[in-house]
C-alpha cells in the first residue's frame, strides 16, 4: 500500500526564520497525515499507512520532518485530529475532524464553501460551515456506509488494479449491471460473481463505483447540499466516485486546488488551529513579559 | 473402495482451489492454488501441480471428481470433468474418511461456513449454512490480518497472547472491521483486538450451529480450522468438544474422491 505514502516540502521557506512553527496530525482509519506550517505557510506534508494509531502518528510527523532538518521539539504547537486523535502522544490538544475538515476546506477553497463532504477510509461525513470555516452542522455515515474508502481499496486489490487508477477505469463504461448499493460487502461479493461470469472488468469496476457513489449520495442528500460544495478525504481523488456523485446529486464540486491534496485537508485544519493556539500563547507570553 | 485406481479430487472454492490425489485409501499428494477470476485455469493448475508432486502422468488418472461452489464451471475443456458431488456430501465423506468416529463436520471456508451431520456411512442427516450477511468469514480474516499489518498465522499467534477481553460487533463483518479500527484508535492492545476479531468470527459460526443439533464427534474443516486462535474459542461457545481434522482444507477434495462411483 505504499502508493499512498508520500512526503513533500516547500524548499523556499526557512524554518529558522519562522516565528510560529506548528503541525496538524490527522490519524485516520486507513492513513495518517501530517501538515507543518511556518507562520501559516505550508512547509512540509506527509501521508503514511495507518497500522496502530500511536505508531502511525509518530510515523506521519517523522516523515514530514525527515527532509526539513526540523526536530519534533522545534515545533511550537501540535494539534491531533482524526479517528485516532487521542493516540497522538506529542499533541497537547486534540480537535474533532469535523471542525478541522471545515477549517481546512475554507482555507483551501475560500469563504464561499458551505458544504464539505469528507469521504475517507472508514467514515463519510457531511459538514456544513460558515464563511470563516466554522462547522455548524454535520451528518455522520450510518453504520452500513462505513468503510467505503477502505472497501474500494480492497476492491482494487481484488481486481488487481492500483487504487490510484481504478477510479479512472470506472469512467470508461456507461452501461453496466447494477450491484447492491446497500452494503459494501454484498456489492463486492456480487462484483466477484460478475467477473467470474465474464462480464468485462471495466464494466464491473464501473458498476462498483456507481453503487458506492449511490451509497454516499443518500447521506449527502439527507443532510442537504448548500453551495459551494467541496469534497475532501482520500475518495476526493477517485474520479469514478466523484463523477457519479455529481451526476446523482446534480451538483458540481469545486475542483481540487493544485497545491493541496484533498486527503490533507483535515490535517491542514488541525495545523491552522495549532497556529492560532501558538500565536495566542506567544502574545500571552509577550504581554506577561511586557 | 476404489481398489488401486488413482483418482483426483478437485474442490473449487470461492478463494482457493484444492486438488488431492488418492490411490484407494491412500492420500498420495495435494495442492492448493488461489481460484482467482479464471476458475478453469485454477482447477487445471491445481490438478497439474498435484500430479507433478506425486509423479503420476495424466494418462494414469482413472478419474476426476469435482466439488465446491464452482464445480460446474469445470465441466468444459480442457478438464471436461463429468463427475461432480455436492459440497455437503463431499464434506461428510471426507470428514468421515479422516476421522472414522466423526458424525458432524463444521467447515469454515473462505466465503461459506456450514455444518453437516451424517451417519456412520457418511449419509447426510442434516445441514446448515451461513446467511448472506455472514458470507466471507475467511476473506474477512485475511482483510483483518492486512489491516493489522500481520500475516494470518501471526494474527492467530497474536490473538493467543491477548490478556484483556474486548469485543467487536456481532453482526456484520464491515462493522466489525470498523469497530476493530475504533478499538485500536482507543489504544487497545493489538493482541486484544486480534482476539476480539477471532472471537467475533467463532461467535458467528457458533450462532449458525445453534440451529442444528450436533452429534459427537465434532470435527472442524476448512482453511480457518488452522487458526489456533479460532479453535481456542470454538469448544467453549459450542459447549462441546471439537477436534481439528488433519489436512482440514482438503476435506472436500478427499470427500469428492470418496464419492467416486458411489464410494464403492
Amino acid at each position: 500500500m505504499s502508493e499512498h505514502e508520500y512526503t513533500s516540502m516547500n524548499e523556499q521557506l526557512d524554518w529558522k526564520k519562522a516565528k510560529a512553527i506548528v503541525a496538524g496530525v490527522d490519524v485516520g482509519a486507513v492513513s495518517s497525515k501530517a501538515v507543518i506550517l511556518l507562520d501559516g505557510q505550508p512547509y512540509a506534508v506527509s501521508q503514511v499507512t495507518t497500522r496502530t494509531p500511536k505508531e502511525s502518528a509518530s510515523k506521519a510527523i517523522s516523515a514530514a520532518l525527515a527532509k526539513t532538518h526540523l526536530k519534533l521539539e522545534n515545533i511550537h504547537y501540535i494539534v491531533g485530529t482524526g479517528r485516532g486523535r487521542t493516540q497522538v502522544p506529542f499533541a497537547p490538544k486534540t480537535i474533532t475532524e469535523i471542525a478541522c475538515g471545515a477549517a481546512g476546506a475554507v482555507h483551501i477553497w475560500g469563504p464561499s464553501v458551505r458544504t464539505v463532504l469528507d469521504a475517507g477510509g472508514q467514515g463519510c461525513k457531511v459538514i456544513h460551515c460558515t464563511k470563516k470555516g466554522r462547522a455548524t452542522a454535520f451528518l455522520w455515515n450510518d453504520k452500513c456506509a462505513a468503510g467505503i474508502g477502505r472497501s474500494i481499496e480492497a476492491f482494487a486489490d481484488l481486481v488487481k488494479k492500483e487504487v490510484t487508477e481504478i477510479g479512472k477505469i470506472a469512467l470508461q463504461s456507461d452501461q453496466f449491471p447494477k450491484l447492491s448499493d446497500f452494503c459494501a460487502v454484498y456489492a463486492q461479493s456480487e462484483a466477484l460473481d460478475l467477473i467470474r461470469s465474464k462480464v468485462p472488468l471495466e464494466q464491473v469496476i464501473a458498476a462498483y463505483h456507481y453503487a458506492m457513489a449511490r451509497r454516499i449520495s443518500t447521506l449527502v442528500a439527507r443532510s442537504g447540499v448548500k453551495k459551494d460544495f467541496v469534497i475532501i478525504g482520500g475518495l476526493a481523488k477517485n474520479p469514478g466516485i466523484i463523477d457519479w456523485l455529481e451526476r446523482i446529486l446534480k451538483v458540481r464540486r469545486l475542483a481540487p486546488e493544485r497545491e493541496w491534496d484533498p486527503a490533507l485537508t483535515t490535517a491542514l485544519g488541525a495545523a491552522l488551529f495549532a497556529d492560532a493556539f501558538c500565536r495566542r500563547q506567544q502574545s500571552d507570553t509577550s504581554t506577561q513579559q511586557g | 473402495m476404489n481398489k488401486g485406481k488413482i483418482l483426483a479430487g478437485l474442490d473449487v472454492g470461492h478463494v482457493n482451489t484444492k486438488a488431492v490425489m488418492m490411490k484407494g485409501q491412500e492420500i498420495l499428494g495435494y495442492c492448493t492454488v488461489p481460484t482467482g477470476f479464471d476458475v478453469v485455469a485454477a482447477a487445471e493448475t491445481a490438478l497439474n501441480h498435484a500430479l507433478d508432486t506425486v509423479g503420476v502422468p495424466r494418462g494414469e488418472l482413472a478419474g476426476i471428481v469435482a466439488t465446491g461452489i464452482f464445480k460446474d464451471m469445470i465441466k468444459v475443456p480442457p478438464l471436461n470433468v463429468t463427475i461432480t458431488v455436492p459440497d455437503y456430501v463431499a464434506d461428510a465423506k471426507g470428514a468421515l474418511f479422516l476421522n472414522k468416529n466423526s458424525r458432524t463436520v463444521i467447515d469454515i471456508g473462505g466465503n461459506i461456513h456450514k455444518a453437516i451431520r451424517y451417519d456412520q456411512n457418511g449419509n447426510l442427516l442434516d445441514v446448515i449454512q451461513n446467511d448472506k450477511c455472514a458470507d466471507g468469514l475467511g476473506i474477512f480474516y485475511t482483510t483483518m490480518a492486512k489491516a493489522l499489518g500481520v500475516s494470518e498465522q501471526e494474527l492467530s499467534e497474536l490473538a493467543l497472547r491477548s490478556t484483556k477481553k474486548v469485543s467487536v460487533a456481532i453482526h456484520c463483518a464491515a462493522s466489525a472491521e470498523s469497530e476493530a479500527i475504533d478499538l485500536m484508535c482507543q489504544g487497545v492492545d493489538t493482541a486484544d483486538v486480534a482476539d476480539a476479531i477471532s472471537r467475533f468470527m467463532v461467535e458467528r459460526v457458533a450462532a449458525m450451529c445453534t440451529c442444528m443439533s450436533l452429534a459427537q464427534e465434532i470435527v472442524v474443516a476448512g482453511g480457518l480450522a488452522k487458526s489456533k486462535a479460532l479453535m481456542k474459542h470454538l469448544p467453549g461457545l459450542l459447549k462441546q468438544d471439537v477436534s481439528v481434522l488433519d489436512l482440514p482444507e482438503y476435506v472436500g477434495a478427499i470427500g469428492a474422491v470418496m464419492s467416486y462411483e458411489g464410494g464403492k
